[in-house]
């Protein structure tokens, strides 16, 4: 068991959901299609992890319509960015105390 | 978890937020292309403009270009537009290939509006400038304002694509500010920092980038 981990995320083990979670941070929002290219996943795939993230409240969700085609847009939540920044500063100060 | 792979995962992380948030389909060589273009004109329009001697333009003695003549204005004008738009063509369809060959984004979203608008503004501006100048009959800083302004419209699209366009931004604006103190050498400027500039930074960039994203 390596010591310093222990603040490291859950939510954020699998890389899919670190994926879209870096999307949404340096980004303001990305709707489905544009997730689903740039992180390559199948539509079911990526529905039932952003789903997860939403119930644990990281990112919020609006739905729409352009034309009749739905539109889903995904935005980070000011919980979601403390978490990924918190689990990115464990990561680095992980690293900082191996050397 | 190993320390190797919290170094890939903070990679994974960095390249992801810069893959979504900037514009990074542009390619090298288009950028060189850019750069031959720019020469070529230049080289048509040097001797339309003053005989044969490339070097410098001609100047009459109260220190004018001596090219006001309607005909060949509108020659100058015309074939700008014609190697801006041949540039941009150029650019673009180059762009969208790299990205579908490299499955980067590439789609006219609120990003690439911003991006557009970011590197329009001053070059819009510049050449309204430009314009202006030419039909009140100054010409002597014509080609410093051209560069001046593209050199600060790359500086304003670097938050949106690849920084080192900054770089190539830098040079140009440089270029166009010795342009103006100097009176005789502004087609030599404008092929340097047209041409020249454009095809190093091309090179440099294709070694830089062209690898890493194909791999």
């Amino acid at each position: 068991m390596i010591t310093g981990l222990e603040h490291l995320n859950k939510a954020f083990e699998s890389k899919i959901r670190l994926g879209i979670m870096s999307v949404l941070v340096a980004n303001e929002s990305a709707d489905f299609s544009t997730l689903k290219s740039l992180l390559q996943l199948t539509d079911g795939n990526l529905a039932s992890h952003t789903r997860s993230l939403e119930d644990l409240g990281y990112i919020r969700c609006e739905k729409s319509f352009v034309g009749r085609k739905p539109n889903t847009r995904f935005y980070a939540t000011e919980a979601g960015r403390t978490a990924f920044a918190d689990h990115i500063a464990a990561l680095e100060s992980f690293l900082k105390n191996q050397k | 978890m190993e320390k190797k792979e919290i170094i890939q995962t903070l990679d994974d992380i960095r390249d992801m937020m810069a893959k979504s948030s900037r514009f990074q389909a542009i390619s090298g060589v288009s950028i060189i292309l850019v750069g031959l273009y720019a020469c070529v004109a230049a080289l048509l329009v040097a001797p339309v403009a003053r005989g044969w001697n490339c070097l410098s333009l001609p100047y009459d003695e109260y220190g004018n270009i001596l090219l006001n003549t309607p005909h060949l204005i509108r020659m100058m004008v015309l074939s700008a537009v014609l190697l801006f738009a041949l540039s941009f063509a150029t650019v673009t369809v180059m762009a969208w290939r790299k990205a579908k060959r490299l499955n980067l984004p590439f789609a006219f979203d609120k990003r690439m509006f911003q991006m557009l608008l970011n590197f329009f503004i001053p070059l819009v501006a510049g050449g309204l400038l430009c314009l202006a100048l030419i039909m009140q009959h100054h010409y002597g800083l014509t080609s410093s304002i051209m560069l001046i302004f593209y050199g600060l419209a790359l500086i304003n699209t670097q938050h949106y694509t690849y920084p080192v366009f900054r770089f190539l931004g830098y040079g140009e604006l440089i270029l166009g500010l010795l342009d103006c103190f100097t009176v005789q050498y502004a087609w030599f400027f404008w092929f340097l920092g047209f041409g020249v500039l454009h095809i190093l930074f091309g090179i440099l960039y294709t070694l830089r980038f062209g690898k890493k994203q194909a791999a």
